[in-house]
């Protein structure tokens, strides 16, 4: 009971600071903030720059997928590296510790309702109607990411959301035998590996590390401008193998005490 | 960005992160996290952040959800505090 | 103008089966009448919203070499409202489905025959 008191005190202390913090801030949408028009004297603002350069820098008209893939391609990497890394915490937590105590036991009460499969049919065939169109949708959001809302992150969720619907609407066994745990951690690190290569590829022509535009004479375009916006598609794809991946493994290592069978 | 709307669904946005906290069944305080995660996204795509807010769709909401459930019916199902 | 009016008319059908399915939610007594209530209202509606804005897009369309993105985004919301045609049934099924197997009572009326634990076993 004390502890709550002193929990209610540390979060109102530090809410109290963080909406005097937030007090300071230039208000929404102010064009004459530092962010939006730049510092007196100093240097041109970041975002003016994103906003009027993009286009002309690498043919993408979606502004968030040309900062995210392209000029903090970097963040973006190790972003991928750690969604990549806490699948694999997951998996090694689950398999250590999980088949310690023995799950059998008390899960054989709580799942009561899902025994019995006379009203599956009904779930199972919409599902196998559903998961086909989410996958089609996945692959547009990742293959139109830099064209609309969308990329790597959000179709490669979207995918692995289908497999995890499969496995809840018939069970684990059916999406494993889709997608297996051999193969989806072999496609998590073909993931990180596409994005890392694109960039030392870059690196072996004589560029940055992740600077697309000299990979024009391996990518077959017109321009630096046109390789950059393939190279992002190039990295968003490795990023969705990746999350995908990452996503399915830890729901069927979650669901299961990581003993993938039989699942929710 | 009307000022209104955003009022309105960031108070939906704190009640239902204090139900979700104070509730002592952890399957309903996963299904009121995700309704949470659909608030947060309907707030960040009416502030004009669509990629934002289709990543909280897609994971906060969607995947997120699935997770704790599933993580829910591994252990127990009532909170301890 | 009378697309307007059309969209107008869609639209505001599905607010108001909306406003029933949230008045159901809230008044019908048990688990399955207020699912019940919740599925029906919130498909329908659904659909007519969403028919409604499709509706509206055709407000600009004069010819179609020139507005033929507008169709595109037809079929978008076409497609979306086909999506939630067999979604949303699916899922108000699974969530009655799963409060039958949890052994919810359904609530009936005093003196009314309850025929529902009779056969409840052949399942």
């Amino acid at each position: 009971m004390l502890s709550k008191v002193f929990a209610t005190i540390a979060v109102v202390i530090t809410g109290g600071l963080l909406l005097y913090g937030v007090y300071d801030f230039p208000s929404f949408g102010d064009p004459n903030s530092p962010p939006n028009a730049g510092v007196e004297g100093g240097a041109d603002s970041v975002s003016q720059y994103f906003i009027t350069q993009t286009y002309n820098d690498s043919k993408v008209p979606n502004i968030v997928t040309a900062v995210l893939a392209d000029y903090r391609g970097y963040d973006t990497m190790f972003e991928t590296v750690v969604v990549f890394a806490a699948g694999i915490a997951i998996f090694c937590i689950m398999r250590s510790l999980g088949n310690a105590n023995d799950p059998a036991k008390e899960k054989d009460e709580m799942h009561s309702f899902t025994h019995g499969d006379h009203n599956r049919i009904i779930i199972g065939t919409t599902c196998r109607i559903v998961v086909p169109i989410v996958q089609i949708f996945a692959l547009y959001v990742i293959a139109h990411g830099h064209y609309s809302p969308g990329g790597g992150f959000q179709g490669g969720v979207l995918l692995g959301a289908s497999f995890i619907l499969l496995a809840l609407s018939s069970d684990l066994n059916a999406a494993l035998k889709r997608l297996s745990e051999k193969n989806y951690f072999a496609l998590a690190a073909i993931g990180v590996l596409i994005y890392a290569g694109f960039g030392l590829v870059a690196q072996f022509l004589g560029a940055n590390f992740l600077e697309y535009g000299v990979l024009q004479p391996l990518l077959f375009t017109d321009g630096p401008e046109m390789a950059r916006s393939h190279s992002m598609l190039g990295v968003e794809i490795g990023v969705a193998f990746t999350v995908m991946a990452i996503m399915f493994s830890i729901y069927a290592n979650l669901s299961t005490r990581g003993t993938l069978k039989n699942g929710l | 960005m009307i000022f209104t709307f955003d009022f309105v669904i960031l108070i939906f946005m704190v009640v239902a992160a204090i139900i979700a906290l104070n509730v002592k069944d952890l399957l309903s305080a996963s299904m009121i996290f995700g309704i949470y995660g659909f608030l947060i996204c309907l707030l960040w795509a009416e502030m004009g952040a669509v990629d934002v807010a289709f990543t909280e769709a897609a994971v906060g909401a969607g995947v997120s959800a699935v997770l704790f459930i599933a993580t829910v019916f591994n252990t127990k199902r009532k909170s301890s505090d | 103008m009378i697309i307007s009016i059309i969209s107008a008319i869609f639209i505001i059908s599905g607010l108001f089966f909306f406003a029933g399915a949230a008045i159901g939610i809230l008044r019908f007594p048990d688990f399955y009448t207020r699912t019940h209530a919740a599925g029906k209202g919130d498909t329908l509606s659904s659909l007519l919203v969403i028919t409604g804005f499709a509706i509206y897009q055709l407000k600009g369309f004069e010819s179609f070499a020139a507005d033929w993105p507008i169709l595109l985004v037809i079929f978008k919301l076409l497609s979306v409202s086909i999506f939630i045609i067999f979604t949303s049934p699916t899922s108000t099924h699974a969530l009655m489905d799963a409060g039958w197997e949890e052994h919810n009572e359904p609530k009936i009326m005093e003196g009314r025959p309850n025929h529902l634990g009779e056969d409840s076993d052949q399942f």
